[in-house]
């Protein structure tokens, strides 16, 4: 069992206290004895002075009375003399007493507050690194009982989270692995579903027309599992840290043409307004630039399907600082305040009563931030009820 | 007639492909995997040899990577596509040495597959 510091405190303060307790006890008591000593002295020569005085005056030596009156004199200033330096004598030894026992006590305290050092700094670096994501962060353990104990506590905790940590890495992986043979296995089947529907529509003209619409149900279903597996496989890869960007120099303007010829289309069909307004001389930006029009591309979806019929969707891009910003602005039905700091999460939509109309996976946004961040960008949004909603990410500059 | 060998461990695929392959004027020749691949084109003479190799990237006994690794090494050059089912396939699967024509991905995209074959076959 380590020496507690509990009891080297009591320890400490009972020796200081005796120590102090008899510098105290004896230093006042060979004040008080020389003291005393003193006035018997003086007592004794004056006593001896007037025997001898009235003696030698009786016997007519007047002369002898007054050598004997002067000897006297002469012995109590000795003796006053005397108790001063007594005095001051027994004062520094008190002094001297008290500095020596103050001394030790400060070498005891600051010794312990030494040995206690070393475990709290020690404790406080572990602390940090376990806050900074080390689960292996351990400290030694030993000392006084009290930073051996809460060593002791640390580790523990220290060794129940990484753990724990470990269990969910676990877990983690499972699942990542679980979405991916999932999503990979699912293809198969899907494959053939679509491929015979595909067959069926090559012989449209034999097919009632209620036998196409259900055959364009069935694809337009299967077109829709495509699109949730390949995002849910974007999701399980970028939580895996496995998906990969081979960013290169990109320029934006065809980036967004493209993505707006890719929903053209669609937004037509809608008798929506499509437009861009690029900045002119944007700096080239280092992207993949695959992953940044499936990032436009998400996002005029979702400004297509949630805004009404005839709406205007816009996609601006412009420098900002040492970054471009590229926005889609929709003046749509705009979203809800409660709903807005969510829409980034995983299967978040908006209005249920929209989801009947909206195609979306409920990823899409999901994604579009991961990928975001993956570029070194940043997200956001801003949207007002009634009047619309912008989507903007942010991604760097290429280095020229 | 141009002549494509398809490679799939299911049976409904490998109907479905030669169904669509068919219709487009191809003659289809069928494997469960790319074991098939190999035994049937080592024995085969230069003559016989499909214009054309479409092979499933994940097959049990030889997946279509192996068997064409296999064919490769054996000196058969004919155009192959592998149809993978990752999302993402790319040349980064496959060691560049395998030549390999295209890389489709499940669902398969059928005019685009029916374009490559096109192309590789002319």
């Amino acid at each position: 069992m380590s020496p507690s510091l509990a009891n080297r405190l009591r320890i400490g303060f009972a020796i200081g206290f005796a120590v102090l307790t008899a510098m105290a006890v004896i230093g006042v008591g060979r004040f008080i004895q020389q003291r005393q000593d003193f006035e018997d002295a003086i007592a004794r020569s004056y006593q001896v002075e007037m025997t001898a005085r009235l003696r030698l005056e009786r016997a007519g030596k007047p002369a002898a009375a007054r050598a004997t009156a002067v000897k006297q004199t002469a012995r109590r200033s000795e003796l006053r003399d005397q108790i001063a330096d007594d005095t001051r004598d027994t004062a520094l030894l008190v002094a001297a007493g008290l500095i020596a026992g103050l001394t030790g006590a400060l070498l005891l305290f600051s010794g312990l507050i030494a040995s206690m050092r070393r475990p709290l700094e020690e404790l406080v670096e572990a602390a940090g690194r376990l806050a900074g994501g080390d689960r292996s962060a351990r400290v030694r353990v030993g000392g006084l009982s009290e930073t051996a104990t809460l060593g002791a506590a640390f580790n523990e905790m220290a060794a129940e989270l990484e753990q724990e940590a470990s269990q969910r890495d676990q877990l983690d992986r499972l699942k990542d692995e679980f979405v991916l043979t999932t999503s990979h296995e699912l293809r198969s089947p899907l494959t053939s579903v679509q491929g015979f529907a595909e067959l069926l529509m090559l012989e449209r003209e034999s097919l009632t027309p209620k036998q196409v619409e259900t055959v364009e149900i069935i694809l337009d279903n299967c077109r829709h599992l495509v699109r949730l597996l390949n995002d849910l496989l974007d999701l399980a890869r970028s939580d895996a840290g496995r998906l990969a960007i081979t960013p290169r120099p990109t320029e934006v303007a065809p980036l967004v043409d493209d993505a707006v010829r890719t929903m053209r289309a669609q937004t037509e069909q809608s008798h929506q307004a499509l437009s861009q307004q690029i900045e002119p001389d944007l700096p080239l930006i280092e992207v993949e630039p695959d992953r940044i029009r499936q990032i436009l591309v998400n996002l005029l979806t979702n400004a297509h399907e949630y805004s009404p019929a005839g709406a205007s969707i816009e996609v601006t891009a412009r420098v900002v600082g040492a970054d471009v910003e590229i926005a889609v602005t929709d003046n749509g039905p705009g979203i809800p305040e409660q709903q807005l700091e969510h829409v980034f999460e995983r299967f978040t939509r908006g209005d249920a009563g929209l989801t009947q109309r909206v195609g979306g996976t409920g990823l899409g946004l999901a994604i579009s931030k991961s990928l975001v961040e993956l570029h070194g960008g940043t997200i956001a949004v801003e949207s007002t009820r009634g009047v619309g909603s912008t989507f903007s990410f942010r991604l760097p500059a290429a280095r020229r | 007639m141009t002549r494509v060998l398809v490679a799939d461990d299911s049976e409904t695929i490998l109907l479905l492909m030669r169904t669509r392959l068919e219709l487009a004027g191809y003659e289809v020749e069928t494997a469960a995997d790319g074991q098939e691949v190999t035994e049937r084109l080592h024995v085969g003479e230069a003559g016989q040899l499909p214009d054309l190799l479409l092979l499933d990237a994940m097959m049990p006994r030889k997946s279509g990577i192996d068997a064409l690794r296999e064919l490769r090494a054996a000196g058969v050059e004919t155009p192959a596509l592998i149809v993978s089912a990752h999302q993402d396939a790319t040349d980064a699967d496959a060691p560049s040495d395998l030549e390999v024509s295209g890389y489709l991905t499940k669902p398969i995209d059928f005019d685009r597959l029916l374009d490559s074959i096109a192309t590789l076959t002319a």
